[in-house]
């Protein structure tokens, strides 16, 4: 059952007078509980399909649809609600609140969900458990390395259950082993709490733990390869 | 930055507004104190046309009406009108006030400007044929204490008297044009040579402050209703005062005005500073969902929060700096001629009333919320892609 779907997505950027095309006319779906990842070199367009999937931004052309909602016809504050309830996000720069504790972090998409603050703290502090981070709740990013951090980031991506978890070269400040670690952790969290993963990436231990590996190249899917036995499907373009 | 930026703007309106507040209420004081009391009692006319035909018999029911008034104070009698004092020197037109001299004390503050030095004295008698002139008239007739000079004026028989009286005393009131203009002597001795017998022009009027003035007013028309007099107070006798102090309120809501268009872009700019230098922080919360009108409402929050703050060191800095000028004074000596035009003397003591602060309170509170408002719709349509870019 596919929870994103894309039809014809294309995206042009305007630099000093250049048109760049980003995407060109991407067709893709992906089902719930999917755990993909889009690889493909620098320029590919990896990283602004996953913003147009996340309405965070908006595609020159085409359709983009995400649990049967279609995100151009969407209100910024619409965006906002969908971006709140349906998708988490983790950034390859983690992006937590720096004046926040990874407890706050977390607790602060609770907040915006109008959940009340005893079950905040207790489904919070649960998660940041369940990541590792049980005995770092009041410390702020800051006091925290890189992989303690990309943790929260997850933390605070899954805490509000969403549908969908994207996630842009979420290894590519951490060593290996912990990027490892961190994958290990979501790819439990996928099976267990049946979160759909899509990642972007150049990491190699990332491509080799997605299930599904879309290529891009030059704004276009140029290869969507099936790595288990969910989909025996190879296409090439 | 809008912490101080809020608490020295309200701090320079407050400061400002008790400074106007202690020029006006010392402006009308020293009119009160100088000549007009806060009520008096006239024959119907005399306020527009001062003139002896004016003059009223001060009938025992008049008496009785002024003394068994519970918010009267002090009174007196005098008589007053238009007359020529010549020197040997110079000659001008002045306004002769006979007064009882005991009773004046009470009422009026000019034994306190009398000056007390050079053989300068106050009058002693309602009989005294001496005469009280100010400093600024004696320089100008070139007479000291002791000189002699003549008073004429028309009797109530339009005949021409004139009468030789000794400078007994100099006074100095804060209110220039008064000094231009008015002279005192003995009210029997200017009653005699105006043959006018025992009567008046006006009974002066002190009641216990200034709330109390109209109720008096008020009571003692009541009373001598069907009496040809005139029962006036202070505001009915000096308009062009009231019109100087409005026009005094009016000047000090231009300064607010333009002390916080000021603060109101001196906020403003900050908010953004502020937002600018969480510009990527906002983009991470509206990334993972914070909805635009919470941003917006979230910079309005912090500007109210720093606005109050701003608001009580701001307060709490004037209700400082006012109480003690307003014990010490401002020494504004150098513009003396200035200051004494306007009637406020040279030393002003700056006061507020409670009104003052809740009125302050106000403009700053709804000056910060406006101020607010630009960075807050700014921060609220910040675009979340770019943003999350901007480190």
């Amino acid at each position: 059952m596919a929870i994103i779907q894309t039809s014809q997505l294309y995206k042009d950027y305007a630099t000093n007078g250049v048109t760049v095309k980003a995407l060109r006319g991407i067709d893709l779906t992906i089902d719930r509980g999917e755990f993909s990842a889009l690889a493909g070199p620098s320029g590919s367009g990896k990283t602004t399909l996953l913003n147009i999937i996340g309405g965070l931004d908006h595609p020159t052309n085409g359709q983009v649809t995400v649990n049967d909602i279609l995100l151009n016809d969407q209100s910024a504050k619409e965006l906002a609600r969908i971006r709140l309830n349906r998708i988490g996000f983790i950034f390859q720069a983690y992006n937590l609140i720096p004046v926040l504790t990874a407890l706050e972090n977390v607790e602060y998409i609770l907040l915006l969900q109008g959940v009340e603050k005893e079950e905040r703290y207790s489904r919070s502090s649960e998660i940041l458990k369940e990541v590792g981070l049980g005995n770092e709740l009041n410390r702020r990013p800051q006091e925290l390395s890189g992989g303690q951090q990309q943790r929260v980031a997850v933390a605070r991506a899954i805490v509000s259950q969403p549908d969908i978890v994207l996630a842009d070269e979420p290894t590519a400040n951490l060593d290996q082993e912990t990027g490892a670690m961190l994958l290990d952790m979501m790819h439990d969290l996928n099976r267990e709490k049946g979160i759909t993963f899509l990642f972007s990436t150049h990491d190699q231990m990332v491509m080799e733990r997605a299930e599904r590996l879309l290529h891009l190249v030059d704004g276009q899917v140029s290869d969507d390869e099936w790595k288990t036995k969910k989909k025996t499907q190879k296409k090439t373009k | 930055m809008v912490i101080t930026a809020i608490a020295l703007g309200i701090f320079s309106m407050l400061l400002a507004m008790g400074i106007m507040n202690g020029m006006n209420n010392q402006m009308v004081e020293n009119t009160i104190k100088t000549s007009l009391g806060h009520v008096a009692i006239h024959y119907d006319g005399f306020h527009n046309d001062m003139k002896l035909k004016y003059s009223f018999r001060p009938k025992p029911g008049i008496m009785k009406a002024v003394k068994d008034n519970q918010y009267v104070k002090h009174f007196t009698k005098r008589v007053k009108f238009e007359a020529m004092i010549r020197s040997s020197e110079a000659s001008q037109g002045v306004m002769i006030m006979g007064i009882e001299p005991e009773n004046e004390k009470k009422v009026s503050s000019i034994y306190q400007y009398t000056l007390k030095k050079e053989g300068s004295s106050f009058l002693e008698s309602p009989d005294s044929d001496e005469i009280l002139i100010s400093a600024t008239m004696a320089d100008k007739l070139d007479l000291l204490v002791g000189d002699r000079l003549v008073v004429m004026f028309q009797d109530m028989n339009k005949e021409l008297v004139g009468n030789a009286f000794t400078v007994k005393g100099l006074f100095e009131t804060p209110i220039s044009s008064f000094d231009k203009y008015v002279v005192y002597t003995g009210i029997n001795t200017l009653q005699k040579m105006a043959g006018i017998g025992n009567k008046i022009s006006e009974i002066s009027i002190i009641t216990g402050n200034k709330e109390e003035v109209d109720k008096a007013a008020g009571q003692m028309r009541n009373e001598l209703s069907g009496k040809k007099l005139e029962i006036l107070t202070w505001k009915d006798m000096a308009p062009s005062l009231v019109r100087s102090v409005a026009l005094f309120d009016t000047m000090m809501y231009v300064f607010f005005a333009i002390i916080f268009i000021t603060v109101i872009f001196s906020i403003a700019n900050t908010l953004i500073m502020a937002i600018m230098e969480r510009f990527h922080e906002i983009g991470v919360m509206k990334s993972i969902g914070t909805r635009p009108s919470w941003i917006g409402g979230m910079v309005m929050f912090e500007a109210v929060n720093l606005g109050l703050v701003g608001l009580a060191a701001g307060i709490v800095m004037a209700i400082l700096v006012i109480s003690l000028l307003g014990a010490t004074g401002i020494d504004l000596g150098f513009y003396a001629e200035s200051m004494r035009m306007w009637g406020t003397g040279t030393v002003i003591y700056p006061s507020l009333k409670t009104m003052d602060f809740v009125v302050s309170a106000l403009i700053v509170f709804a000056n910060t919320i406006i101020a607010a408002i630009y960075p807050a719709v700014k921060a609220a349509r910040i675009k979340p892609l770019d943003a999350l870019h901007y480190v």
